[in-house]
Formats: C-alpha cells, sequence, structure tokens
C-alpha cells in the first residue's frame, strides 16, 4: 500500500467515529495516526485484498469453465450432467442406480463395474497409504534422531514434491526399467527381475514419491512439537510404551498424519501425466479424461467431470476440518523428547531391532527416492557412447547465442527463483489472513476454510483453461479488453497455488494458542494486527516457516498455469525449460535441465529452512 | 485491428499488468467480424500496414513484421528445427521484413479458442496444420472463418504433389509429409510383422508399444490406420485382440520411443523417417529397422495456412511461396526430418538413403474424416480405458 493511500485513509478516518479512541486526543493528523489507523484495519485490508486477487486470478476464470457444464448451446441445461452420471463407464455400477436403471446392474457389474470414477479413487486410495506407509518411518527418523546431514534431509523433504512430471516419468522409466540400474543390481545379487513398468504399481509408486514427502514432512513438525512429559507421566501411571503412544502420543500426531493423507488423496485423485507416462492408456483417471476433452474442445462434457471431482474434493476437505477443528485447542507446550543417536550407547536386542528398522527403511529410500532421482543425472552425462558433456555444452550454447524465441536456462532459472521469492511474498500474508480469519471459530468458518481450500481441489486442466480464456485473452469492459499475462499473473497463479498450504500449516497451531493470550494483549492496547504479529504468529512460527517453503516449493514446481501465462517469450521457468528441451531422439537436453532445475531447487530449500530456522528461533 | 507483441520487457522490465490498455476503438476493419475487440495493447508497432492492395508486389516492396506462429520443436527443438534457417534466409532475401515466431503452448487449440472468444488473432500466418485441425476448425467455428483460401494464388502451388493436398477448402497447403510406420529392433523381433494380424498373433505379444490415440498424432494417425485397413466395424474388435496381446498405450510419442530406446519392448509405432535420425546420432541402424504394415505407411502430411484476418496478406503468400521453394524444401525436409511436399525439392544423401517410404501410402481424406473421426477416437478410448 502506498503512503498515499495511508494518507489518503487517514484523512477519511477524521470524518468516521472510531470509538471515541482518539476522541480528547489532541494531535493532529499525524502520518503516526496513519500508521495507527492502518494498523488497526490491517486485517480487514488484508482480508479484501486476499479476496480480490482470489476473485480476479482463481474463481473467475475457473467458474468461466465451470459454467459450461450446465450451458448447451447457450440454454441452461442438466442434459450433460444427467448424461455423465448415468454413464457407467464414468460411474460403474453406480451409474443405473443413479438413473434408476437396475435391470442394467448386473450387465453393468460384470463389464464396467468401478468405471473411471471409481477407478481413480481406488488409486487414490492405494497410492495414499503407499505414500503415508513410506513417509511415517521418515518422520520417526527425522524427528527422533540424531545425525550428521538431518536438517539438510529435513530441507529436502520437500524437494520431490516439486519435481515436474516429465523428470520424474524420465528418472522412473530408467531407473525401474527392464535393462535399468535397478535389475541390473537384483540380477547381480540372483534376485530375479521386477517389471514394474506401465502397471498400476508404477503409477502408485511414483505417487508416494510424489507425496510421501508430504506426508513427513507435516508429521515431522508434529512430532517436534510434542509434549514428552505427557508421555513421561503415562509411563509413571504403569503404561507400556505401546499404550503410551497409543493414548498419548498418537493424538498428537494423527491430524499431522491426516493431514498429508488428505492432500495426497486430493493430488494423485487428479494427477495425470505421471499416469499416462508410467502406467499407459488402460489406466487412465477422470483428469486424463479432461485433459482430452479439453484438446477436443468439448468444453461441457469436460466442466462437468471437473465439477465432480471438485465436488468430491471438496467434501473431503470439509470432513477433514471438521475432525481438525475437534482436535484444536489442546493447548500444550512444545517439549520434543531429546533424539537418539544413530548409534545407541548400548545395543539391547530393542535398540538393535530399531537400528534395523532404519536400516531398511534407508534402503527403501534409497530404491523409491534416490535411485531415479540418481538414473535422470546418469542420463543427463550419458551419450550413446558413454560419458559426455555435450548436454551441458548444448545448454551453455543456448545461453550464450539462442535466439530470441529459444529457450535459455539461465533465464529460466532467474525467473524461477524471482517468480518463487515473489509468490512466498504474496501468498504468506494470504495464506496467514485466511488462516486468522477461519479459526475464528463462529458459524460457517470451516465452510470458509474448506472453501479456501479450493485451489487444492480444482482440476489443474481446467484452472489453465480458464486462465487462458478468462485472463490472456481477458475479458470486453466498456470497449476495452482487459487482458493480464505475464510476469504479474504467473506469480499471483502461483501465490493462489501455493496459499493453501500456508493456511494448512498455519491454521492448527493458531487455532490451538490459549485465547486468553491474545486476550490480555488486546485488552492491553494492542491492535489485532499487532497482538497477531508480536504474540501469535512467533507461537505458530515453525508452521509459518514450513508454509513459506511449501510456497516457494510450490511456485518452482508450477507447470500447467505457468506455460499459459508465459505469454511474453521471456516469462518461462525451468519446469517449462525441461519440457520445451525435451527433444527428437534425445532426452541429453531435458534431463541436463532437469539437474539444473533439482541443483537449484535443493540449494535454494536448504537455504529457505536455514532462514526459517532463524526465525523460528527469534 | 491486428495486436503486434508488446515491446519485449527483461524479466524485471514493463509488464502489461492488470490493466488493460486503452486503445482505439476498432478501426475500419475490412473483417465481417461483429465482435471485433476494441482495446488492444497501445504499442509502437515497427510495422507498415500496407493498404490492402489487390495487386501483386513486386519483392523489393514487401516489408514489416510477419508473425508466424508454429509448434515449438519446428523452431526450437534440442535437435534441429527448420525455423532459424527460414527466418534468417527470407530476411536476408527481404532486407525490409521481419519474421517472428510465435509457439503457443496450446498450438492450433490457441487460436481456435481465440476465434470462438472473438479475440483478435495476432498472428498472420500458422505452419503445421494438418487434417484434424481443419475438422475441429470447421466443427467448433462453423462459418466463423480462421483460415483463409491460398493455394492457386502461390506461384509455386504446381509443385506441390496432389496425392497430399488435404484441405478442400485450399486453406491449408502441405509443406512437408510424415509416414506412419513401425520402428522394431532387428535383434529381437527374428521375423518383423508385416501385416495388421500379425501383431495380435502369440510372438508378438507384449513387444509394441503405442501412443494414445486421443492426444498424440502419431497414435491417432496409428488408429486411423487401422480403422481405414480393418474397417469401421472391425477395428474395436481388433483393438481388443491387441489389448488381449498385451499392446503397451503410452501417452505422448515422447514417452513412447523413450520407453523403446530403453528396451521396454522391441517394437514401437513412430515415423518412417527414423533412420535419419539414427544415422545423425550414430545408433545402432538394427535398432531402427523401419516396418510397414500391408506395405502401407499412413500419410500425414503438414500444411500452412493464412489467417483470415491477417493485415499482412502479400507477405504471409511470400513466406507461404518461399516454404515451397525448391531450397527451403530440402531445408525443411532435412531439419524437421520429414518428406517434402513437393516435386522439387533437393534433398541430402543422407535423406535419400535413409528415410524409407512406403509403397502404399494410404490416409483418409477431410471429407471421409469429417463427421466420423470424434466417434471412432472416443469409442476407441472408452474400449481401451473401461474399468
Amino acid at each position: 500500500m502506498s503512503r498515499d493511500e495511508r494518507d489518503g485513509g487517514s484523512r477519511k478516518s477524521d470524518h468516521r467515529t472510531d470509538g471515541g479512541q482518539t476522541a480528547g486526543r489532541r494531535e493532529s493528523a499525524t502520518p503516526k495516526r496513519g500508521l495507527e489507523w492502518f494498523e488497526r484495519h490491517a486485517l480487514a485490508i488484508l482480508g479484501v485484498a486476499t479476496a480480490l486477487v482470489l476473485a480476479v486470478l482463481f474463481y473467475y476464470p475457473v467458474l468461466t469453465v465451470f459454467v459450461e457444464a450446465v450451458r448447451v448451446g447457450g440454454q441452461f441445461s442438466l442434459g450433460t450432467v444427467r448424461e455423465i452420471l448415468t454413464d457407467s463407464f464414468y460411474f460403474g455400477v453406480l451409474a443405473p442406480l443413479l438413473g434408476g436403471n437396475f435391470s442394467e446392474l448386473g450387465d453393468v457389474a460384470a463389464s464396467t463395474p468401478l468405471g473411471l470414477f471409481g477407478f481413480t479413487a481406488f488409486q487414490a486410495f492405494l497410492s495414499t497409504i503407499a505414500s503415508v506407509a513410506l513417509g511415517l518411518p521418515g518422520a520417526y527418523v527425522l524427528s527422533r534422531y540424531e545425525f550428521w546431514g538431518r536438517r539438510t534431509i529435513r530441507s529436502l523433504t520437500i524437494l520431490p514434491f516439486v519435481l515436474p512430471s516429465i523428470m520424474v516419468a524420465i528418472g522412473f522409466v530408467a531407473f525401474f526399467g527392464t535393462n535399468g540400474p535397478l535389475n541390473d543390481l537384483l540380477g547381480f545379487l540372483g534376485l530375479g527381475q521386477v517389471n514394474l513398468l506401465f502397471t498400476l504399481e508404477a503409477i502408485i509408486v511414483a505417487h508416494a514419491f510424489y507425496n510421501a514427502p508430504l506426508v513427513a514432512r507435516v508429521t515431522t513438525a508434529a512430532w517436534e512439537g510434542v509434549d514428552a512429559r505427557m508421555v513421561e507421566t503415562a509411563r509413571s501411571l504403569g503404561a507400556n510404551p505401546i499404550r503410551a503412544f497409543r493414548d498419548v502420543l498418537a493424538p498428537q500426531l494423527l491430524p499431522a498424519v491426516l493431514t498429508g493423507a488428505l492432500l495426497t488423496f486430493v493430488f494423485t485423485f487428479m494427477s495425470f501425466p505421471i499416469v499416462l507416462a508410467l502406467g499407459g492408456f488402460e489406466l487412465a483417471t477422470v483428469e486424463v479424461w479432461v485433459y482430452s476433452l479439453v484438446q477436443d474442445l468439448d468444453y461441457s462434457e469436460a466442466a462437468v467431470l471437473a465439477v465432480i471431482e471438485t465436488v468430491l474434493s471438496l467434501v473431503l476437505t470439509y470432513a477433514y476440518l471438521r475432525y481438525e477443528a475437534r482436535q484444536a485447542g489442546s493447548n500444550r507446550a512444545v517439549n520434543p523428547p531429546p533424539r537418539k543417536r544413530l548409534v545407541p550407547g548400548e545395543w539391547t536386542p530393542s535398540a538393535l531391532a530399531e537400528r534395523a528398522g532404519v536400516l531398511v527403511y534407508a534402503v527403501v529410500v534409497a530404491v523409491v527416492f534416490v535411485g531415479p532421482l540418481a538414473s535422470m543425472v546418469v542420463e543427463s552425462i550419458t551419450g550413446p557412447n558413454g560419458l559426455t558433456f555435450q548436454y551441458y555444452q548444448f545448454l551453455l550454447e543456448r545461453q550464450a547465442t539462442g535466439a530470441s524465441f529459444q529457450t535459455k536456462p539461465g533465464v529460466a532459472v532467474q525467473n524461477s527463483l524471482l517468480f518463487g521469492v515473489a509468490a512466498l511474498l504474496v501468498a504468506l500474508p494470504m495464506g496467514v489472513t485466511i488462516a486468522v480469519l477461519t479459526t475464528r471459530g463462529g458459524r460457517g468458518s470451516k465452510v470458509a476454510d474448506a472453501a479456501a481450500m479450493a485451489p487444492l481441489a480444482v482440476s489443474g486442466v481446467v484452472v489453465g483453461l480458464g486462465m487462458l480464456r478468462g485472463l490472456v485473452f481477458g475479458v470486453e469492459l466498456f470497449g476495452t479488453r482487459l487482458q493480464i499475462g505475464g510476469p504479474v499473473a504467473i506469480v499471483a497463479a502461483h501465490a493462489v497455488a501455493a496459499y493453501p498450504f500456508v493456511v494448512r500449516n498455519v491454521a492448527p497451531p493458531l487455532s490451538g494458542i490459549d485465547r486468553s493470550m491474545v486476550e490480555s494483549s488486546r485488552a492491553l492496547g494492542a491492535s489485532r494486527v499487532r497482538a497477531l504479529l508480536d504474540v501469535e504468529l512467533p507461537l505458530v512460527a515453525s508452521g509459518v516457516a514450513a508454509g513459506a517453503a511449501f510456497a516457494f516449493a510450490i511456485s518452482i514446481g508450477e507447470f500447467d498455469s505457468t506455460v499459459i501465462l508465459a505469454t511474453g517469450s521471456t516469462s518461462y521457468t525451468m519446469p517449462v525449460a525441461v519440457e520445451r528441451y525435451i527433444g527428437n531422439r534425445t532426452l541429453g537436453p531435458a534431463t541436463a535441465m532437469g539437474t539444473v532445475l533439482l541443483a537449484v531447487t535443493s540449494l535454494s530449500f536448504v537455504v529457505i529452512d536455514r532462514l526459517g530456522g532463524r526465525f523460528e528461533r527469534g | 485491428m491486428k495486436r503486434r507483441t508488446f515491446v519485449k520487457s527483461g524479466v524485471t522490465g514493463t509488464v502489461v499488468g492488470l490493466a488493460g490498455c486503452i486503445g482505439g476503438s476498432g478501426d475500419d476493419a475490412t473483417t465481417t467480424e461483429t465482435t471485433e475487440s476494441g482495446g488492444t495493447d497501445t504499442e509502437t508497432s515497427s510495422a507498415t500496414t500496407t493498404d490492402s492492395g489487390t495487386e501483386t508486389q513486386t519483392e523489393q516492396s514487401l516489408s514489416g513484421t510477419l508473425q508466424v506462429a508454429t509448434y515449438s520443436s519446428f523452431v526450437d527443438a534440442p535437435s534441429s528445427s527448420p525455423g532459424p534457417w527460414l527466418k534468417k534466409t527470407f530476411e536476408k532475401r527481404h532486407p525490409d521484413v521481419t519474421v517472428e515466431w510465435k509457439t503457443p503452448e496450446n498450438e492450433m487449440n490457441y487460436y481456435i479458442q481465440r476465434r470462438a472468444q472473438g479475440v483478435d488473432i495476432d498472428a498472420d500466418l500458422y505452419v503445421g496444420v494438418n487434417t484434424d485441425h481443419l475438422i475441429r476448425i470447421d466443427d467448433k467455428l462453423g462459418n466463423k472463418e480462421l483460415f483463409a483460401s491460398t493455394g492457386d494464388s502461390l506461384s509455386n502451388y504446381g509443385h506441390v504433389k496432389d496425392s497430399l493436398k488435404f484441405d478442400p477448402k485450399n486453406r491449408a497447403v502441405p509443406y512437408d509429409t510424415g509416414y506412419i510406420s513401425l520402428v522394431y529392433d532387428k535383434n529381437k523381433v527374428e521375423t518383423a510383422p508385416t501385416t495388421f494380424d500379425d501383431l495380435t498373433k502369440d510372438p508378438y505379444s507384449g513387444k509394441l508399444i503405442v501412443q494414445n490415440a486421443q492426444t498424440s498424432v502419431t497414435g491417432r494417425a496409428f488408429l486411423l490406420w487401422t480403422v481405414h485397413t480393418l474397417g469401421e466395424d472391425q477395428y474395436l474388435d481388433y483393438w481388443k485382440q491387441l489389448k488381449n496381446n498385451d499392446v503397451k498405450i503410452l501417452g505422448s510419442w515422447d514417452d513412447a520411443y523413450t520407453a523403446y530406446e530403453n528396451g521396454e519392448a522391441p517394437m514401437v509405432v513412430s515415423y518412417s523417417t527414423d533412420q535419419v535420425y539414427a544415422n545423425r546420432y550414430d545408433q545402432d541402424m538394427s535398432k531402427h529397422q523401419v516396418g510397414f504394415l500391408n506395405e502401407q505407411g499412413y500419410a500425414n502430411p503438414e500444411g500452412m495456412a493464412k489467417f483470415a484476418n491477417t493485415d499482412n496478406p502479400e507477405l504471409a503468400e511470400a513466406f507461404m511461396d518461399f516454404m515451397l521453394s525448391a531450397e527451403a524444401q530440402g531445408k525443411i525436409a532435412t531439419r524437421n526430418v520429414q518428406f517434402p511436399a513437393t516435386d522439387w525439392a533437393k534433398l541430402s544423401a543422407e535423406f535419400e538413403k535413409y528415410a524409407k517410404v512406403p509403397k502404399n501410402p494410404v490416409t483418409f481424406t477431410y471429407d471421409e474424416l469429417k463427421g466420423n473421426v470424434d466417434e471412432w477416437v472416443d469409442s476407441w478410448a472408452r474400449e481401451i480405458a473401461s474399468k
């Protein structure tokens, strides 16, 4: 907000009665009063600004597409909706039930029992279980052990979450392939072959690759925030370790685990490039259909499918938020138990068993996470005749001599970092504002909270289409066409995609804060914002830092909207460059660019985490 | 009224932000658009718009900026692209002309959508039109014209092979063509399949990778080839047999070809020019054998078309003529690794040697596809993906 506006605001405040708070003070309208006024109204202003950004960049574009669901030939019609709901290809055995054709039930159950939606939900369910199973041990190791490099590894857990699917697919196909390093190793050990590619299992493992780190990250944060004294109390009262974990520790961790699970389910329900690249078309999901319908410009059917996807996701989110709200308010001290060393002081059987478990887990992590990424890096330095640096040379040449219509790696790196920082700066206040407004409780706040999660719940294909038609093409207003494109729109779109993560990281601890602290600071004359900045946010610093890391990460990894909004030829980012470097018969340049992306993002996350850590310790 | 691209801004430069710039309220446009947008970006157009002169202009008087839209690998492939050479050479011949490439992510859809929404089209020419595009344009836009007919007004049009002309309305002029075929690894496939029927047999179980016909050009061409050869009533049954024989259907040509190169299966649907690449990259030729089923290959010509509302018709046609010239035809073929569409292209010895032509090229005409292709692809997709 500019100074002029603030001054304007202070002038305006002379004309309003403000509860007598300034009455009787004999001060002229100084900038200080302007500041006071701003401070008093900051939350409201932020709230309005957030709503405005969301309306212009998210709701309006998406609704222009959703409206196609009920518009056939310019007329309002529910025909397409009815058609899809009663189509057994989409809804399996539900379709005859919804359509009232009970006689067809037997046939449908025999031919297409699941339908596309059923299969997609089944796939997402399995992916969620795999992600949680792979993420939880990671959270345990990261929060309960102390070892060299722990903080760096913790910073890097977010990395898989942001990698472009093109890169992940390349890495997976190379590593898990029939002739890939994994099978070479298994063959060397005499363990036979693994044929993972082009099966449902491949999709599930890839989804776990993406989402287990998310589960691990949110759970680690919760685990580092538990109150160990409660466990000790339970133990001293005679509970055995398992009982103490189940009754005391688990309830403190469950909300975080479920947050991770919910987000994972929603993401994997709507994933599609990975499905096609690693599973094949026979395992197509709803989003694959949405994509191809949009390619064919069949908007109405695509819109109906997308609306159904969104409704399902939001219902799930709402149910979860109701649960989260019931968990909140258990105001406890942060007092985690001391960390263990990887090499125990004495080798008791239980210590031995636990270390063995950690070792097995490390092997699994090496296979699922390190393997594919390392394979991609190896691809970038492997030519037809062995070791080569020609692909990196290609990147340098493109940077030096590329034509204006060609993609330069340096520009992509610079844009990615710039957009990432800008998106973080926009998404943090947006997310914190929404978190504050929705944790105030009151009727309907959970509905508002669920609605605030909408950007996660809408198909990426539809958001992209909406942005193209609503922003890039623009709208005609009073004879002028308003169009939005380029860096400003990209940053805003990234912030819209990222702020739900800030909300989910900040809202739960915020609602757990003892209200009396805020109330006493208010009673002592602090404004709402002052209380937020000085009392509440420091108490939830770790949540804010985690939200910031996510916001940056989402921006770095975002592809769908970026590619559409990069209307100028110079606003492309690293993921876009990776895609453009995929060439005929050679993945070299793309894997080299992917390796650059990997290096740049890894470094950024470590830096952000260190900065965040400093901020947490205040 | 046409929108020029705004002055290129660096990353930190000025941005076309939330405010749409206010422009004039539509000049006396010659198009019959009712929803002509008045507001455009105010810009300093370096182009001198010619009066829509009907007299043909001499070469020397060509000037201005020509905006050519195309798919990105035509100008920016890591391997080789015709784009840079075409721009450089054309600009050398016409010193007052600037060629600007535009590669919107959604390719042709981007312009169809713009036209459907009544937004001005900011390009003069599109390079990379195929039959599917034309059908989509005519289905979605009806009587809203996107491209203008050009064919006969080009001086080099006589050199275009008649068999490749795929647009009844002469909007799209072919400049190259590909033939869809099988590419296989001789070391893993003892006898190459020679008929469609072979592919459903046991020796080829799990050995073929194809692409999704909904979204991939090669995948769609292969599907249409099966419809063409086996008939409208038989092709779905044929695909059922392929599915039972464990055919792998991946998303894009890139996904499929990478899987093939990694040895996931010894046969893939690709282009018959495969060996040109294999030769360039010193790859093992035995892994790049081209196989034509039933001695056929499905022809997939690519064309260029002039946007109906271009304010640079002479310049656009001059560029199209240049694309059909003997020299450019040879360069396009070599750099895009597709066959020339004319009878006078100067081809390199490498291309002559390694690019394979099927004995009987087959393809569906515009009229055969119109009204059918969506149905065929949709039925196929449901057959494959039903759960």
